[in-house]
């Protein structure tokens, strides 16, 4: 499944506030200089590593 | 929102007559009733169940004129593209393009291939707050419009207004334009025959009295002469008869043709009442159709006679014998509305509002005005952008009150007892909650892990 860009930012701002907040990254090896959240979080995006996805509608309303 | 909803009604319904209609050609090569019934029903139930899963199906469409060639690359290209969808503008130009060209009809596949993802790639994201794109994309160029505006078309006889005051018209949906004006396009025989052309021109033009003749009032013998001018009745078409007929139709008058001079006299003379008839005289119509002031005949390359009309009568002027009433169009939106309905006011709003803004130089994206149009038609009638119309007619109270006179919508609303289910922008940050658009309208669900054996549906995809 391809995310919009929408789902994108809010998947991977959800994960910051997570990882803020002191949850454990999924990732084995974060490269040290890498200390923000929200950065950790786009990484973990980009590795798929996140375990959020989205709920969709179609237009009727029934989830796809 | 409402407009982007019914453009996809719009669109099931087309898709669901093209289903339609290859079931019927089918129907009619099956021999008997009853596998007839059968297959349908069938084809009927994968129809619907397709749908139901949220698969569009893309019907062949082939079109009956279409050179063969152009018939097999179709054919082709529908055949690589399966379920994806790219707009059939574009597939003919990739068809002119390959047509006759044999390196490109091998590499058809890949060019499918790139053109499909650069189309996918320029697709607006889903809850994109498109309408707001489009006001600002429109907004943006209408302040470099001229205040000043000039009156020109491409006929340089006939004024138009132009500019900021006709975008302002458009968008206000105005029940007449301050210029209403027609092309009026010919059928066959008509547009190349100029005499033709003329004769058409003849009857939509309004020819009052006064053009054609001279009017002397003789206030001694309380009588009005009318000297006709023969040439200029001649070249309308007219006969002195005609012109006694019509002048007969005034009441409380006797009228006499007397050689080229038609007598009046009054059935109860008097000072003041030759006055009034004199000035009914004078605007008395003889021919032609209400509306229409002043006609022009031009003679267009590969086209051949279009008359170009100051005024407007849409109804009248398309019933006309020779006038071609698929291309004859006006600029006055609700009378196209009347006659042809709202798919084509849609279109003439299109049209006029692109053509308007172009003729200043400004190049605004065609969808962005398809846009406001389908907002402003959407309900079946014209309305217009603003506080008579989209505005001040929608269903939330708090959008209405949001908008204007707040405290007379929330009284009335609260007297009829209204319901608001918060589906818009500003009531969500009226009650302080995250819009419906954008990231806003993401809800985030968590995966379930793989250890645990689960999958969810989002990882199956």
């Amino acid at each position: 499944m391809r995310y919009t860009r929408f789902e994108k930012a809010r998947i991977i701002g959800a994960r910051a506030l997570q990882l803020s907040m002191g949850a454990p990254s999924t990732l084995a090896k974060i490269p040290k200089d890498i200390v923000d959240p929200v950065e950790i979080a786009m990484l973990e995006f980009k590795e798929g590593a996140i375990p959020i996805t989205v709920r969709r509608e179609d237009k009727i309303g029934r989830v796809v | 929102m409402t407009a982007e909803k019914t453009i996809n009604k719009k669109k099931k319904i087309a898709k669901n007559k093209k289903t339609v209609m290859d079931e019927k050609k089918k129907k009619e090569t099956k021999k008997t009733m009853v596998a007839e019934s059968k297959t349908e029903q069938k084809k009927k139930k994968i129809v619907t169940e397709e749908e139901n899963r949220g698969i569009t199906v893309f019907p062949i469409l082939l079109d009956e004129k279409e050179p063969g060639e152009h018939k097999k690359i179709r054919q082709k290209i529908n055949k690589i593209l399966k379920n994806r969808f790219l707009p059939p503008a574009i597939i003919d130009k990739i068809i002119a393009k390959v047509a006759g060209d044999k390196r490109l009809e091998e590499k058809l596949e890949i060019i499918i291939d790139k053109t499909w993802a650069e189309y996918s790639k320029n697709l607006i994201d889903p809850t994109e707050a498109c309408g707001m794109v489009s006001a600002q994309s429109i907004g943006e160029p209408g302040t470099q419009m001229t205040m000043r505006t000039f009156h020109y078309a491409g006929v340089a006889e006939i004024n138009v207004t132009l500019g900021l005051p006709r975008l302002i018209e458009i968008v206000d949906a105005r029940s007449t334009p301050s210029t209403p004006m027609m092309n009026i396009y010919l059928k066959d025989e008509y547009r190349v025959n100029p005499e033709l052309a003329k004769e058409i021109a003849n009857q939509i033009e309004i020819t009052k009295l006064i053009d054609v003749a001279d009017i002397e009032m003789d206030l001694t013998n309380m009588i009005i002469y009318i000297k006709l001018n023969k040439k200029t009745i001649e070249k309308k078409g007219l006969k002195a008869d005609d012109i006694l007929e019509s002048i007969k139709s005034i009441r409380k008058i006797d009228a006499k043709l007397e050689k080229d001079v038609i007598k009046v006299t009054l059935d109860e003379p008097g000072y003041k009442n030759l006055q009034t008839i004199n000035e009914m005289l004078k605007n008395l119509k003889i021919k032609g159709i209400d509306g229409i002031k002043r006609v022009i005949i031009r003679k267009e390359p590969n086209e051949g006679y279009v008359i170009y009309s100051e005024g407007s009568n849409f109804k009248k002027v398309l019933e006309i014998e020779g006038v071609d009433p698929y291309r004859t169009t006006t600029n006055d939106i609700h009378a196209v509305a009347k006659e042809l309905g709202i798919e084509a006011a849609r279109n003439m709003i299109i049209q006029e509002a692109y053509n308007t803004l172009l003729e200043q130089g400004l190049n605004v994206d065609m969808r962005h005005i398809m846009l406001v149009a389908d907002v402003m038609t959407a309900d079946g009638t014209v309305r217009a952008i603003g506080r008579h119309g989209v505005s001040g007619e929608k269903s939330s109270v708090l959008s209405r009150a949001a908008f204007e006179i707040t405290v007379n919508h929330l009284l009335l609303a609260s007297q009829r007892g209204e319901k608001d289910d918060l589906n818009g922008v500003a009531e969500n940050i009226i009650v302080g909650q995250p819009i419906n658009l954008g990231t806003g309208a993401v809800e985030l669900i968590m995966k379930h892990s793989k250890r645990m054996g689960e999958t969810t549906s989002a990882e199956k995809e």
